[in-house]
């Protein structure tokens, strides 16, 4: 084994990443989830109707601020995904050749270490360093957090391919771009895929911060009940992240499902 | 080193040349390779034998530059491609690993569609080439073309690498221990089926084993190797076994070595012996003429394609009143076909109902039989010839160059 090679071995420890779905769900499967959830907002709103609102929760608990800050919530989570996925599967992909081979163990600590920064750390620092707030802080903030589980995935789904297989495929004539593109790359899918659903679940659910810089989403409706001590306001706002949450996830697996190539 | 090359002369022309091809990887203090010289004729099976690290697959890596040489030269027909364009060079050689290699999101058709597809031909040229390449490995395309390589046996996948290194027809072949990770009943049919094949294509193969037995069945030549690819003999199987150049070489054939003679010659070589056989349906007074007529005490009844279906005695005939011949007697043991070597067939002989072996052609359709004697004249045959010819090769070898056909 060359020393690239032992190399490339050794980061496999020091990685953890998510791991592949490995079956495909049946019919009672795919529908079960959409039906809690929305049982879940039913019962919710029949909750809620059924209460006197003071002024301050009806405030917040209005159709069109409760509309707002969800589809502010999902741009938040939408947008730091793509962007995300457009850095880390390539820089995953620049990691896991053999020119990289010498800096990727000195990389790959350091992002672990990253990682254990709590992003409101990421997003204080930018607004304290240099008063940057609002969507875009909020983005930078998520995608440098959401960032490492994409990237591990790529690497790891990009290194599990099986040497034989490469070693057919370039034997065959594929040039290196081609093997990457028409041999690994597919045969990572469903690992990245896996990548992408945990950096999904993550944004989603630390979108709720972006409230402390002023980035709107979900959070503002459990912010606003914090501070003014409205416990209907928090009840609700959170229930709502974690059914969005849930959703995106159900959604992601349905992705994943979807996208995993015929034969794996 | 003296080492005799091939007595027997060859008129084909040399498809590969090796020029003191050197590999040394990084951080190793001996090369892999060590200046290799070789030629190899077209339409040939090579076979590099040897034991495990000497650079068989360093070797043959290297002829398709999956393993770029450190020094030497690499001459395919005639041009030299040490530094031409690794990826074209790869299109125009078949390659089969022992891992197999295929590609688990591809269906077989794209599999074996692979080369044809990466040198841009249309998709229905591909689909007749995929179907004619299915076919040509025993594998019924319509039932197997849209499968996905985990819906494949063992011995399956096999035939789908060697289809799919066949994709674009090129002339030489690369395999790297190929039936080497299959079970031995698998291995030896695949075998066959390979050399029947190859008595169809007649590809330049390189074929790399560790199993002396596999190279004496494969090889038109063998070369065996030695540290540092070093050859140590290059000759045809037949000189190998009766004249092993030198210590090294006895001891890797090993004891048997007559024994593995029987490994080269096939079924078809020699006059198989016919004995009387029945069409079902034949009648009691049929079959009992044909039974005052063998010297068995059994008749062999073909059925209505000419394929054995039973052994009928007499006592069955008696025992049996009326009822048809299938339904009498015993079923014969597994049969061997033409392709087979006196070796398989000496198996089967082994075991088999009265002391005979079977002989099918490729549709199962009953040939003839072979008995010990007629192994017996062959083996006799085989050592006067082989014993005949080493005498010849010790006057004109001293002349001869290592490694290089006369
Ligand atoms: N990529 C590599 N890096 C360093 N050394 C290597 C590499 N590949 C092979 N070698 C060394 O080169 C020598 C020849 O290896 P090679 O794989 O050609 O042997 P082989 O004859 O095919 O053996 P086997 O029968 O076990 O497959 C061995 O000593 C091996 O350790
Ligand atoms: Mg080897």
């Amino acid at each position: 084994m060359t020393s690239a090679a032992e190399a490339r071995k050794h980061d496999k420890d020091q990685v953890v990443s998510t791991p592949a779905r490995t079956s495909r769900r049946t019919l009672t499967g795919y529908l079960a989830l959409p039906v809690i959830l929305a049982a879940v907002c039913l019962a919710m709103y029949l909750w809620i109707s059924s209460l006197e609102l003071d002024s301050i929760e009806a405030r917040s608990l209005n159709a069109s601020s409760l509309a707002i800050a969800t589809w502010e919530h999902v741009q938040l989570t939408a947008v730091s995904t793509v962007i995300t996925l457009l850095i880390a599967v390539p820089a995953g992909i620049i990691l896991t050749r053999p020119f990289t081979g010498r800096v990727r163990p000195y990389l790959l600590t350091l992002l672990n270490l990253g990682q254990a920064v709590p992003t409101i750390a990421i997003l204080v620092l930018l607004a304290v360093a240099w008063l940057f707030l609002g969507f875009q802080a909020a983005i930078v903030g998520l995608v440098l957090y959401a960032i490492v589980p994409v990237l591990l995935n790529t690497m790891v789904g990009l290194e599990q391919v099986d040497d034989s297989i490469l070693e057919a495929a370039r034997g065959m004539g594929y040039s290196k771009m081609g093997a990457l593109r028409k041999i690994e790359l597919p045969l990572s899918v469903p690992i990245i895929l896996a990548g992408v659903r945990t950096a999904l679940i993550i944004n989603v659910g630390t979108a709720t911060l972006a409230a402390y810089i002023n980035a709107g989403g979900l959070g503002e409706i459990i912010v606003a009940g914090l501070s003014t001590n409205r416990v209907t306001v928090q009840i609700v706002g959170a229930a709502l992240t974690a059914v969005l949450a849930l959703l995106i996830d159900y959604i992601a697996g349905l992705a994943e499902d979807m996208l995993r190539p015929e034969g794996l | 080193m003296t080492s005799p090359t091939n007595a027997t002369s060859h008129d084909g022309r040399v498809m590969i040349r090796l020029e003191e091809l050197t590999k040394k990887f990084p951080g190793q203090k001996q090369n892999a390779v060590d200046s290799l010289t070789l030629d190899i004729p077209e339409g040939d099976i090579v076979v590099l034998v040897g034991p495990s690290g000497c650079g068989k697959t360093t070797t043959m890596k290297m002829m398709n530059r999956i393993i770029e040489p450190s020094s030497g030269r690499i001459i395919l027909d005639g041009e030299d491609v040490t530094s031409s364009d690794p990826d074209q060079l790869r299109r125009r050689i078949g390659y089969v690993i022992q891992q197999i290699g295929l590609f688990p999101h591809q269906s077989i058709g794209e599999n074996v569609g692979t080369v044809p597809k990466l040198l841009g031909w249309d998709s229905k040229r591909i689909s007749t080439r995929v179907d004619e390449l299915l076919e040509m490995v025993n594998m019924e395309p319509s039932q197997f073309r849209n499968r996905y390589p985990k819906q494949l046996s063992g011995g399956q996948k096999q035939r789908v690498g060697v289809a799919r290194a066949l994709g674009a027809d090129p002339d030489v072949m690369l395999m790297d221990e190929p039936f080497g990770a299959i079970d031995p009943i698998t291995r030896d049919r695949l075998q066959n089926e390979f050399l029947r094949l190859q008595s169809e294509v007649r590809k330049t193969i390189v074929f790399v084993t560790h199993d002396i037995d596999e190279a004496i069945k494969m090889g038109d030549r063998i070369a065996i190797l030695q540290d540092g690819s070093h050859i140590a003999q290059y000759d045809t199987p037949e000189q190998i076994l009766t004249a092993p150049a030198n210590d090294f070489v006895a001891d890797f054939i090993g004891k048997g070595a007559s024994l593995k003679r029987l490994n080269l010659s096939r079924v078809a070589d020699i006059g198989l012996k016919q004995l009387p056989t029945v069409q079902l349906g034949t009648d009691r007074e049929g079959v009992m003429a044909a039974l005052r007529q063998t010297e068995l005490s059994a008749v062999l009844v073909l059925d209505g394609e000419g394929r054995p279906l039973r052994w009928v005695g007499a006592e069955d005939l008696q025992r049996g009143g009326g009822r048809p011949l299938d339904e009498l007697g015993l079923a014969p043991e597994a049969a061997v076909e033409a392709r087979a070597t006196l070796s398989d067939a000496l198996n089967e002989l082994i075991t088999a109902r009265y002391s005979i072996t079977i002989v099918v052609d490729s549709r199962g359709v009953y040939q003839g039989v072979v008995d010990i004697d007629q192994i017996n004249d062959a083996i006799r045959t085989m050592r006067s010839t082989a014993v005949a010819k080493a005498r010849e090769s010790l006057t004109d070898d001293s002349m001869a160059e290592q490694g290089r056909l006369p």
